[in-house]
């Protein structure tokens, strides 16, 4: 027995003890091909799968490798069985090969003719094959490249693309380090620095940061790579500001290098930020803007928010697969269970990193997630009680009750920037009024929208009450406090992306909070409950009090 | 010849002669009278084919030898005759080996006689009629060909003159069996054409179909044969004198290796190989464990034909995230190992069609308790002596059905000596040698080649389940795996040997058990606690942990670690067991190596909080009043007490008595309850008087007994008719025969008045004649009856009644007599 901080569990999942010495070389052993499924704070879950396997085979890892990184850092015997099943999966990558062939263009070719002749036969790849060239070669249309690849996935006999990708038109783009029009020199972190790295020596896939923890800097570094025409791809006009202004800080871009493709402008240029919306608008059926895809010849495609890419993104990108492509994300959790497409169209998680390890970098400010629990009144509770299956969330999270609790909360922490988040349009009214704050919401135009947002980065509003609209991509800094109130039921993702906002590093190195307010014994519990997940599972320990701890005048020593 | 075989026996001093039984035990079973009687079952097929079975394939071509240098006279051969043979060919083996298994052949009394006079011990030319794969001398066969062949000049030159492909043929017959079918017409003439110009047909296997084989019996290289099937197949022959010609690169007794064919294997690490082993055992115990646990939850029938269903195997195997065959394979050990048994289902679950179930036994609760490694022991130990092949689930038997798990069709009573066949050849590599499952045959086939053969898959299954059992690591053999081997074979051996047991501590029992330990982690008490409320156990749970986990959290994942989580479920259920909250509590606190986070504090009391909010029991009555003093006094009233009347809240009392029994008790105290429904509005009782069925008043009969009833016509004339039939009838039995009304013979009924009968009756069908018939009845009485015969037959007269309208069945044996109506 090695005694090593290792656990191999025979559902293939790994656990790794992190208090142990060897912990960090062997977290560095098994990232290659181990998927990071949870990181609490003492023992972390790694999870092998084929997909994570055959990408290890593609970054040029090899099963014995694999075994025995396992083997040495494995505390207990690791079965037979399973390294049998380790080295049989990853032997299965790579007899088939996608390749440009000097005469015919893209074919499959076989290293084992009996993968081709099954494959060949299977209805999953109908239509995708063209002309059988010989015995090991099929002609492949170079439109069904990532269809093919995706199918080829699922048959389980995973093609490696040795086809390459297209430069696209070259464009100069340099990252500015020194510090522009008088700006501050700066570097890249290095977390970022090794997000790019492995991005670009894999060719394409998703990088998975936390919220604040600069995932434009690593397109924006993507880009200086690919010197290239870029295309970004972002969940709204506000977002797409925000690269704007941040690309032109940050690189050798200026602004007339950079295009707005939204549906109040049309620009296409070297640089060009469309919105997921216009992309999939349609006319009489028909998706009007997919030119854009072709408008020029891009050398790198980003998308941001990944986890939100709506499905007809997921087609246009299967015909993008000679192009490099970049996503980025807080959570690959998708309330639609489509991570797989995600990691089949644009590419695998190329870079991952627990947000507690950042935190301890400094990169992002340490946050205290606190869920406070109200006692409905009898009333409400009756109301509750008796109301329809459908109305009792929206019942739970919108009681009243919650409003004293909220208004403590933002007097406890009246000298911070403070946002109140909730989903219920109704609700955020009756807090505005309650808290005497201003309201952002979908119908607030931008305008008003850019003016409040500037009052509250001066300083001189301290309170914002914003619905669904900030859940995304909004700069808001030095937000210090969060409250949400209500959500999206237990969207997981949503509660990441909340976090998010009060997660930039503060200038003083200050503590960031994140409240939760739910009513207790009803739904909204549960659905907190569920919310909670992901962030738990990344080490956020979330502390539960009862409202009367806050509203109570004895607290003092509460921070 | 046997003769001399018992004198042989009979010179044999005692020693030897019981050294001869010890290597053919079965000539003492039944121990034979005397030592003629000895001597011929020692010749008998059944005995020296089994003694064969054990020969290696060295020895066995040795004995070839002996048989093709017997002298055709008196069928004797001599040691330097079998070394001469053995060592003519080009790569000959040392004279020492063929002394040694000449000897060998002489311990197991297949040879017998001093050197220079040996015999043969009869029966063997019946077992293999081709020595060393070689055909009978030409002699024997057709005195054309041994014309040929007794010059050897023209046999050479016929022999180059061999056209490629009828070359190809005699290379396969040469190398052995040295007979080979031939399809039909192959040797009929050509319809036309040069015959030489015929391709050979490779398709059908190799064996031309055209003209080589006639090239070859044209020639007289080959002869035919009688044999094949049916007479549409021909066989053909190669004598051994043309064989032996074209053995000449190999020596006539074919390619020769004193010893087994070496391993070619990768050797493992002997450490690398144990862990990997040790591994799969940890994984075996607990996916056996898991299997039981789904069967002790959801019994699975016995299938009427035996065995379990082939769905109930998928659940099973679905459950328990394994593969169908190592379900199967489980399943089958665990069985073995008297982990499981049938149970009969009471009588209620019998009208589905099951009778028994399948169900974890006695034993596993015992087997649950042992250590990780005795379990795994008690597992492999039936594995090795099981008599059952776990591979043949999911195949078809012979009539094509699924051969299902646990059922009659997956017993073989070899499986246990294959198994220690096959791990014996891995026990005498080096440790951790890994060779290939070829490497293995090969070696089995060298080892015991009559044995081996037609074994390749069973040799093949045998390695697959080692390997799934965690007997062998990485294809090695692992080193306990080594002991458990070693443990097994002794017991047997000690068995044999040693009845009392007097020697048990030659082999310590429980060496492998003791490796395995150390090789397994050791259990562990405590676990870790996240704030993502997930309890990792770092290794095996000691028993205790693992009874308290089970109820407070639910299993995520397991392995060498196990993964559980938290849940308001969960914790619910611990506190439904008796738990309170400040003894889970104490349990977080005392069991975890980390802090135990505010959330799981939080949640625990939570639950505990809502714990028992609701309260259910059962009552037989309730009383309810809105006046709470009314009910108070009800309460403290002693003439009521009887009622065991409890208070339930300040406006409801209940009383585990009926609502009438509380109602008459209240009522005679001087109170005035009033009964409610199930609804809750009030019920009206009033006295109730017995009373006897409803009846019909006579007044309301529909007519006067006293009038006569008026018939109508067609039903009189029905009446009429009815009467006149039974009026005949009873005139008909007036009038039946003496012959046929007498009584009952008292013996069996005379052959010939039986005769008279049947021809009585054959008449009477011919003539359509109405006939009386004397029979006797199925209870011994005789009646009488006149019919029209219709048809006799197959011992039953088929005869109308006239009387009744009907057909009826005699049987011929009952009929007594029968006479012709005048």
């Amino acid at each position: 027995m090695s005694g090593g901080p290792l656990i191999v569990q025979s559902d293939k999942t790994l656990l790794l003890e992190i208090d142990h010495p060897d912990a960090q070389a062997c977290r560095m052993a098994i990232a290659p091909f181990a998927e990071l499924e949870r990181s609490p704070e003492h023992v972390h879950t790694y999870r092998l799968t084929p997909l994570g396997l055959w990408n290890a085979r593609a970054a040029g890892h090899d099963a014995e490798g694999v075994v025995d990184a396992l083997i040495k850092y494995s505390r207990y015997p690791v079965p037979h069985a399973l390294l049998v099943d380790v080295a049989e999966t990853m032997d299965r990558y790579g007899r088939l090969q996608l390749v440009n062939d000097p005469a015919h263009g893209l074919v499959l070719r076989a290293l084992d003719r009996v993968v081709l002749v099954e494959v060949a036969k299977s209805k999953k790849l109908a239509g995708m094959l063209g002309a059988k060239l010989d015995d090991d070669t099929i002609a492949v249309h170079p439109s069904e490249r990532g269809r093919l690849k995706q199918a080829l996935l699922k048959l389980g006999w995973p093609a490696e693309d040795l086809a390459g990708y297209v430069d696209g038109e070259a464009h100069p783009i340099e990252l500015a380090e020194t510090g522009k029009d008088g700006g501050k020199p700066w570097t890249l972190r290095s977390y970022q620095r090794e997000a790019v790295d492995s991005f670009w020596a894999g060719g394409s896939g998703v990088v998975v940061l936390p919220c604040g923890a600069g995932k434009t800097l690593v397109g924006a570094a993507a880009m200086a790579e690919a010197k290239a025409t870029t295309l970004i791809l972002v969940t709204n006009t506000v977002a797409g500001r925000q690269w704007k202004r941040e690309l032109i800080a940050r690189t050798s871009l200026t602004e007339e290098e950079i295009g707005e493709y939204s549906g109040e402008r049309k620009e296409i240029r070297p640089v060009t930020i469309a919105t997921y919306q216009v992309l999939t608008s349609r006319k009489k059926g028909a998706f009007t803007h997919l030119d854009l895809f072709g408008a020029r010849d891009w050398g790198l495609v980003v998308y941001d928010e990944v986890h939100l890419l709506p499905a007809p993104i997921f087609r246009f990108t299967a015909d993008l697969q000679a192009r490099r492509r970049l996503g980025l994300t807080a959570t690959l959790v998708r309330e639609d269970g489509r991570e797989g497409d995600v990691f089949s169209l644009i590419g695998p998680k190329r870079y991952d990193a627990p947000w507690k390890d950042i935190e301890a970098q400094g990169w992002i400010a340490p946050a205290e997630c606190t869920e406070v629990r109200v006692t409905l009144t009898d009333a409400e509770r009756m109301a509750y009680a008796t109301a329809e299956t459908e109305e009792r969330y929206r019942m739970a999270a919108t009681a009243r009750t919650k409003l004293p609790v909220v208004r403590a909360l933002v007097e406890r922490h009246r000298t911070e920037q403070t946002l109140v988040i909730g989903a219920y349009i109704d609700q955020l009214h009756q807090l505005g009024e309650y808290l005497d704050a201003p309201i952002v919401q979908g119908s607030t135009t931008n305008k008003e929208r850019e003016r409040l947002f500037d009052a509250f980065r001066s300083g001189s509003l301290r309170t914002l009450v914003i619905s669904k609209v900030g859940n995304f991509s909004i700069d808001l800094p030095e937000a210090a406090v969060a409250i949400q109130v209500s959500g999206t039921f237990g969207s997981r993702q949503e509660e990441a992306q909340r976090l998010g906002r009060v997660l930039r590093p503060k200038a003083d190195g200050r503590q960031a909070h994140f409240y939760t307010v739910v009513s207790r014994d009803t739904i909204d519990t549960e659905y907190a409950a569920h919310r909670q997940r992901f962030l738990a599972e990344q080490g956020y320990a979330y502390t539960i009090v009862d409202a009367d701890d806050v509203l109570g005048p004895s607290l003092p020593s509460f921070d | 010849m046997s003769t001399s075989l018992a004198d042989h026996l009979r010179s044999l001093p005692d020693e030897s002669l019981a050294a001869l039984l010890q290597q053919r035990p079965d000539l003492v079973v039944p121990v034979p009278a005397d030592i003629a009687a000895l001597a011929i079952r020692a010749q008998s097929r059944v005995s020296v084919s089994r003694a064969l079975d054990e020969l290696d394939r060295f020895t066995l071509q040795i004995m070839d030898a002996a048989r093709l240098t017997r002298d055709p006279a008196d069928g004797t051969t001599s040691v330097d005759g079998v070394l001469a043979m053995a060592t003519a060919g080009p790569h000959p083996p040392a004279p020492t080996a063929v002394r040694a298994a000449v000897d060998r052949l002489r311990a197991r009394l297949l040879l017998y006689g001093p050197d220079h006079r040996l015999q043969l011990v009869g029966g063997i030319d019946e077992i293999s009629p081709y020595p060393a794969g070689l055909g009978r001398p030409a002699a024997e066969l057709d005195p054309r060909t041994a014309a040929l062949c007794a010059d050897p000049a023209k046999l050479r030159r016929t022999l180059l003159a061999a056209p490629p492909s009828a070359r190809a043929i005699l290379d396969r017959l040469a190398a052995g069996p040295p007979v080979g079918s031939v399809p039909p017409g192959a040797l009929q003439a050509p319809a036309a054409g040069a015959e030489d110009e015929l391709p050979p047909d490779e398709t059908n296997g190799g064996a031309p179909t055209g003209s080589p084989v006639r090239w070859l019996v044209d020639h007289r290289l080959l002869v035919r044969v009688a044999g094949g099937k049916g007479g549409t197949t021909g066989m053909v022959e190669l004598p051994r004198e043309i064989g032996l010609l074209l053995r000449r690169d190999t020596g006539p007794l074919g390619p020769l290796s004193t010893s087994p064919p070496p391993v070619a294997a990768v050797g493992r690490e002997p450490k690398a190989a144990d862990s990997a082993g040790a591994g799969q055992t940890m994984e075996v115990v607990r996916h056996t464990e898991a299997l039981l646990e789904q069967l002790a939850a959801e019994p699975a029938p016995v299938l009427r034909s035996g065995g379990l269903g082939v769905r109930d195997l998928r659940r099973l195997a679905r459950a328990t995230g394994l593969d169908e065959s190592t379900a199967a394979l489980l399943l089958e050990v665990a069985y073995a190992a008297g982990l499981t048994g049938e149970v009969e289902l009471p009588g209620s679950a019998a009208r589905y069609g099951v009778d028994q179930q399948v169900l974890p036994a006695a034993g596993y609760e015992l087997w649950r308790a042992g250590s990780l490694a005795q379990r795994w022991e008690q597992l492999a130990r039936a594995w090795l002596t099981m008599t059952r092949q776990a591979g043949l689930v999911g195949q078809r038997d012979d009539r094509d059905r699924p051969i299902t798990v646990l059922s009659a069709e997956a017993e073989r009573a070899g499986a246990p000596a294959t198994r220690r066949a096959v791990l014996g050849v891995l026990a005498e590599l080096e440790p951790a040698t890994a060779p290939t499952a070829d490497e293995v045959q090969a070696l089995l086939e060298w080892r015991a080649p009559r044995r081996s053969r037609g074994r390749e898959a069973a040799h093949r299954e045998v390695l697959a389940e080692a390997a799934t059992l965690g007997v062998t690591g990485l294809g090695a053999l692992t080193s306990y795996g080594r002991m458990l081997l070693a443990e097994a074979t002794a017991t047997e051996d000690r068995d044999s040997d040693d009845p009392l047991g007097l020697r048990s501590d030659a082999v310590d029992a429980g060496t492998a058990v003791r490796a395995l330990d150390a090789l397994l982690p050791a259990p562990v008490d405590h676990f870790l606690v996240q704030a993502d409320l997930t309890v990792v156990v770092p290794g095996p749970p000691e028993p205790a942990l693992a009874a308290e986990l089970d109820l407070v959290a639910e299993p995520e994942s397991a392995g060498g670690a196990s993964v559980h989580r938290v849940t308001t479920g969960s914790v619910r259920r611990a506190l439904d067991t008796g738990y309170s909250a400040d003894d889970l509590h104490a349990l977080f606190r005392r069991r975890s190596r980390t802090p135990v986070p505010q959330g799981l504090t939080y949640l625990v009391d939570d639950v505990a909080r809502k714990h028992g909010g609701l309260r259910a029991g059962s009552a037989g009555a309730y009383l309810r009043s809105d006046d709470e003093a009314l009910l108070a006094e009800v309460l403290a009233d002693r003439r009521v007490t009887e009622l065991a009347l409890r208070r339930l809240a300040p406006t409801v009392l209940v009383t585990p008595y009926q609502t009438s029994r509380m109602l008459g008790v209240l009522r005679e105290a001087g109170y005035a309850p009033v009964a409610e429904d199930a609804t809750g509005s009030a019920m009206l009782t009033r006295p109730k008087a017995r009373r006897a069925p409803a009846r019909v008043s006579v007044a309301t009969r529909a007519s006067d007994p006293l009038v006569a009833p008026r018939l109508p016509l067609p039903r009189l004339l029905g009446v009429v008719e009815q009467i006149r039939r039974g009026d005949a009838a009873a005139r008909a039995a007036r009038r039946a025969p003496a012959a046929v009304r007498g009584a009952p013979p008292t013996g069996p009924v005379p052959a010939h008045s039986h005769s008279d009968a049947l021809a009585v009756l054959q008449q009477a069908v011919r003539d359509k004649a109405l006939v009386w018939v004397g029979y006797v009845d199925a209870h011994g009485a005789t009646a009488s009856r006149l019919v029209r015969p219709v048809s006799l037959g197959a011992g039953y007269l088929r005869a109308e009644d006239e009387r009744t309208e009907m057909l009826h069945t005699f049987a011929l044996h009952r009929i007594t007599a029968a006479v012709l109506e005048k």
